[in-house]
C-alpha cells in the first residue's frame, strides 16, 4: 500500500517552475529519501504535501485518497507530521508547552498538564527520547530540541513524518542516536519522508530514493538487500553533469619553523563552566589543520580566543604573522551576512575603505563575486537572504578569502550546502592553503575533516586529546565517487571513541 | 517629623495599595497584548478615552452603569481599529499607538470644548457607588473602598490563570513568542491577536473609569502618564503578573509619598519627587534589575 501518491504535481512561482509534472509514490512503512541540491525542488514538494503551499495542477493521495489541503492543519489531521528544517518552537516555553500546543488537553479548571504529561512520558520512555518535559526550550541542545519535534509528531499520532535535513544541525553521536529513533519509527509501521543532501546517510537508512533536479524527478531507486544503491550513480543523477568539479589533490606540504599561530595551556571558564582546559594548539602556514569533536567541547570558544572575541583566558596566545584574520562563521544566516543587503553590499562591509559607495561600484563587486564564484543567479542586486544555501556560503567564503589575510578560520563551512557548492568550497579551501594560508577547519562532517585535513585533531572536554598527521590516516580514505569522499568505517570508529573520551 | 510620622502608618500603606489600581490595571492591559505579540503604547490613550466617555455618558444620562458599559464598548470600538491597523494592516505598533495617544488627547480636547463649552474639565458627577463590604474591617477597609480596586487584586489571580493555565493563555502567548510555530500547529495567530489587543482595550478601560469615578469628574490632562507608567511596570515586572503588581506598587508609592508631601507643606518642591518614578524607570531599564526579556514576537507584526 502506498502511503503518499504524487501525480503529475506542478507548482510555478511566476515564471519559475518549481515541480514540474512530479509523479512518484512512497510505500507505506518505508524510508523514502529525497535527494537533490538546493533549489532543487523538494522544499516545496514537502510543503505542498503539508499544506503550505497550494499546488497548480495534479493530485495528491495519502493513503490512497485523494486529498486537497489548504493549511497544515488539513495535513495534521491526516496524520502528517513534518519536522522543519529551522524547529519550530517557542524558546521560551517548556517542552511541554510546546508539545501541547494547538492539541491541548483542558479539563474544567484549565490545561490538564497531568494526563498530557502521563502521555508524553509513555512516549518518550517507548521511543527513548530522552527529554525532561519541565526544561526551557532555550535550555536544550540541538538535538533535543529536534527531539522535541519529533514529540510533537508522536503526540499528534503523526503516521507519515517528514524531516527536512534532519542530520545537518547534528554531530555524528546525535546522528546515530537518531537513525535508532527512526528505526524503531520504522517497526512501528510509521511512514518516513527523510530529505537531505548527505548520501551516505541515505544508503544507511532508506528503503528507497527519490531525486529531483531542477523541479523535476530524475532518478528513482530502492535500496534494499537485493538492489544497493550505487552511490555515483545517485551524485550523478543529484548534480547532473560533474564534470565541472575540480578536486585538486595537491599537496605541498611547507611548514615554516614557526607556527602562524600557537595556543599553549589555554584555560577558559565561562559562568564557572570550564570550557577549554589546558589546551594547546598550533596552525602553520600552508596546511590545514582539522578540528573533530562533538559540539559543545570548547569548539566555538576556541574560535572566539583566536578571532579576539574572547579575552578572559589563561594562557599564552601567540600570533607570529602579520596581517589580520578571516573568519567562516558556524551560523551564517545570524553571523555571515546581512540578509537585507546585496552580495555587493555585504562583500563591502569587510574592507572597503570608501567614503563615497555608490551602487554603480557595489555592482562591479557583486559582478565579480558571482562570475568568480560560479554563483548562479537571477537578480544580482536580490538581498541575499533569498539566496541559496550554497550561494549565500559561496559569498561568505569570496568575502573572506579575497583580503590578504594569512590566517583562515572555518567553522562548519559547507553546513547545510548542496554537493556542488560543496565541492566548490572544498576545491576554494585547497587553493587557500596551496597559496601558503593557515587554515583552521573545524566542522562536523568527518569525511570532509579527513579529506581535507594536513592534521586532524580531536577536541574533547576543552582540549586537544589527540593530533593525527595525515600519513596516519591517509590510507582510510577510500573515495568511492569525486563529490563524496567515503572514509574507511574503522578510522571513523576510532574518531568516533576519540569524540566521546572512550579510551580502550 | 509629620511627614516621616505620615508615611510610616497603615494608612499611607493604604493609599499606596489603593493609589496602585490603574497602574495595575494599565499594566495589565499592556501585558495581555504583549503576550499576545503587540505592542500597545496607546494604554495611556485608552484610559483617556474611557475616563473622558465614563464621565460624560454619566452625566448626560444620570447613569454611571450606563457610563461604565458605553465607555468600555467606546474602548474595544477603539481596539477594534487598533487591531486592523497593526495586525490585519501590519502597520509599526509603535506609530500606530503614538497615532492613537495624539489623536485620542485631540478627540477628548476637542469635545469637552464642544460638550461643556470647558477647556479643563467636565462638571462633577457622583462617580460609581463605594463597597461597604469592608468598610469596618480594620486596614482593608481603608483601601477596598470600590469594587474596581477589589478587581484588581483579583486580577493577579485571573492574569497567572489565564496565561499560564488555559488553553487560550498558551496560544495567546505562543502568538507573541513564535508566531510562525503557533500557525504550524494550526493555531489562528491573527485572531489570538486581536483577543489580546480586546483584553487590553477592556482592562484599560476599567483603569480609566476608576480615575475619573475616583475625581469625580473628568480633567484634562488626568491620566499624567500613568498609562507610560504602567508600561514601565510591565516592563520591569517582566510581563510576569505577580511581578508587575509589585512593580506599580513601587510607583504608586511614590503617588503616595507625593500626595503626603503635598499636605505635609514639605520644603521639597514636588516635581522633584513626581520625577522620581521616570528616573527609577530608567535605573530599573538599564538593568538595575537584571535583563528584562520581552516576548520574542512582540512588536513584530505577522
Amino acid at each position: 500500500m502506498n502511503a503518499i501518491e504524487f501525480e503529475n504535481i506542478t507548482k510555478k512561482f511566476e515564471n519559475f517552475i518549481a515541480n514540474d509534472d512530479i509523479t512518484f509514490y512512497i510505500r507505506k512503512n518505508d524510508v523514502h529519501c529525497i535527494l537533490g541540491e538546493n533549489g532543487a525542488g523538494k522544499s516545496t514538494l514537502m510543503n505542498i504535501l503539508f499544506g503550505i503551499y497550494k499546488k497548480d495542477s495534479g493530485k495528491l493521495k495519502v493513503f490512497g485518497n485523494e486529498v486537497e489541503f489548504s493549511s497544515p492543519l488539513d495535513a495534521i489531521k491526516n496524520n502528517i507530521g513534518m519536522v522543519h528544517q529551522h524547529f519550530m518552537l517557542i524558546d521560551d516555553f517548556t517542552v511541554l508547552e510546546n508539545v501541547i500546543l494547538g492539541n491541548e488537553i483542558s479539563n474544567k479548571y484549565g490545561l490538564d498538564f497531568k494526563t498530557a504529561e502521563d502521555i508524553l512520558n509513555k512516549l518518550i520512555a517507548k521511543y527513548d527520547l530522552g527529554i525532561d518535559l519541565s526544561s526551557t526550550v532555550s535550555s536544550l541542545s540541538i538535538g533535543l530540541q529536534q527531539k522535541v519535534e519529533i514529540l510533537k509528531l508522536l503526540y499528534r499520532e503523526s503516521e507519515i513524518l517528514i524531516f527536512d535535513e534532519p542530520t545537518a544541525v547534528l554531530s555524528p553521536v546525535e546522528v546515530d542516536l537518531f537513525f535508532k529513533i527512526i528505526e524503531s519509527f520504522k517497526a512501528d509501521g510509521k511512514t518516513i519522508i527523510f530529505i537531505t543532501h548527505k548520501l551516505n546517510e541515505v544508503k544507511y537508512i532508506s528503503d528507497r530514493v527519490s531525486v529531483l533536479r531542477k523541479g523535476k524527478l530524475v532518478y528513482e531507486a530502492d535500496n534494499n538487500k537485493n538492489s544497493a544503491l550505487a552511490i555515483s550513480e545517485l551524485s550523478n543523477a543529484i548534480v547532473g553533469d560533474v564534470s565541472n568539479i575540480i578536486v585538486t589533490e595537491n599537496r605541498k606540504i611547507n611548514k615554516n619553523d614557526s607556527p602562524a599561530f600557537e595556543l599553549n595551556n589555554i584555560f577558559l571558564s565561562v559562568n564557572n563552566v570550564r570550557k577549554l582546559n589546558d589546551l594547546c594548539l598550533n596552525l602553520f602556514m600552508g596546511e590545514i589543520h582539522g578540528i573533530c569533536g562533538v559540539e559543545g567541547n570548547g569548539q566555538s570558544e576556541l574560535v572566539d580566543i583566536v578571532y579576539g572575541l574572547q579575552k578572559n583566558f589563561t594562557g599564552q596566545y601567540v600570533k607570529n604573522v602579520s596581517g589580520g584574520i578571516s573568519i567562516v562563521p558556524d551560523d551564517r544566516k545570524r553571523k555571515g551576512f546581512i540578509k537585507e543587503f546585496n552580495i555587493g553590499e555585504n562583500i563591502s562591509l569587510k574592507g572597503a575603505n570608501f567614503i563615497y559607495l555608490p551602487a554603480d561600484t557595489i555592482n562591479k563587486i557583486s559582478d565579480k563575486i558571482i562570475s568568480g564564484n560560479d554563483i548562479r543567479l537571477s537578480d544580482k542586486t536580490a538581498p541575499m537572504g533569498n539566496l541559496s544555501g550554497g550561494n549565500q556560503q559561496k559569498v561568505i567564503f569570496a568575502r573572506e578569502t579575497i583580503s590578504d589575510n594569512n590566517i583562515l578560520i572555518l567553522v562548519h563551512p559547507t553546513r547545510g550546502v548542496d554537493i556542488n557548492a560543496t565541492a566548490f568550497i572544498h576545491n576554494e579551501i585547497l587553493l587557500q592553503r596551496n597559496e601558503g594560508k593557515a587554515v583552521l577547519l573545524i566542522s562536523s562532517d568527518l569525511d570532509e575533516l579527513i579529506s581535507l585535513s594536513d592534521r586532524l585533531s580531536v577536541m574533547y572536554k576543552g582540549e586537544i586529546t589527540r593530533t593525527f598527521n595525515r600519513d596516519e590516516y591517509s590510507g582510510y580514505i577510500r573515495s568511492e565517487s569525486e563529490v563524496e569522499p567515503e572514509t574507511d568505517p574503522e578510522f571513523l570508529q576510532m574518531l568516533g571513541k576519540l569524540m566521546t573520551g572512550i579510551n580502550d | 517629623m509629620d511627614l516621616l510620622s505620615s508615611v510610616i502608618s497603615l494608612g499611607f500603606v493604604a493609599q499606596v495599595l489603593r493609589l496602585m489600581t490603574p497602574f495595575y490595571l494599565g499594566a495589565s492591559a499592556a501585558n495581555f497584548s504583549e503576550r499576545g505579540g503587540v505592542i500597545n503604547i496607546s494604554v495611556e490613550g485608552f484610559m483617556n478615552l474611557s475616563a473622558f466617555s465614563f464621565a460624560v455618558i454619566s452625566i448626560l444620562t444620570g447613569n454611571v452603569f450606563t457610563g461604565f458599559i458605553l465607555a468600555v464598548l467606546v474602548n474595544l470600538i477603539f481596539s477594534i481599529m487598533f487591531g486592523y491597523f497593526t495586525v490585519s494592516l501590519k502597520i509599526n505598533q509603535i506609530v500606530t499607538g503614538v497615532g492613537f495617544n495624539l489623536f485620542i488627547a485631540g478627540l477628548t480636547k476637542f469635545l469637552l470644548v464642544y460638550i461643556f463649552s470647558s477647556s479643563s474639565n467636565t462638571p462633577r458627577f457622583e462617580g460609581l457607588p463605594e463597597l461597604s463590604l469592608f468598610k469596618n474591617v480594620p486596614f482593608f477597609g481603608l483601601f477596598l473602598t470600590d469594587y474596581i480596586t477589589i478587581f484588581c487584586f483579583l486580577l493577579i489571580f485571573i492574569s497567572v490563570y489565564i496565561l499560564f493555565k488555559t488553553k487560550f493563555g498558551l496560544r495567546l502567548r505562543s502568538a507573541g513568542e513564535n508566531p510562525a510555530a503557533g500557525e504550524s500547529l494550526g493555531i489562528k495567530i491573527r485572531h489570538y491577536r486581536y483577543y489580546g489587543i480586546f483584553i487590553c482595550g477592556f482592562l484599560s478601560a476599567v483603569a480609566g473609569i476608576w480615575m475619573a469615578s475616583n475625581q469625580n469628574s473628568y480633567s484634562d490632562g488626568m491620566i499624567a502618564g500613568r498609562g507610560y507608567i504602567a508600561l514601565a511596570a510591565m516592563i520591569i515586572g517582566k510581563w510576569k503578573p505577580v511581578n508587575i503588581f509589585f512593580a506599580c506598587l513601587l510607583f504608586s508609592a511614590f503617588e503616595a509619598f507625593e500626595i503626603s508631601l503635598q499636605i505635609s507643606g514639605s520644603d521639597i518642591p514636588s516635581q522633584l519627587i513626581q520625577m522620581l518614578p521616570y528616573f527609577i524607570t530608567i535605573l530599573v531599564l538599564i538593568g538595575f534589575i537584571g535583563k528584562t526579556k520581552p516576548p520574542a514576537a512582540d512588536g513584530v507584526p505577522y
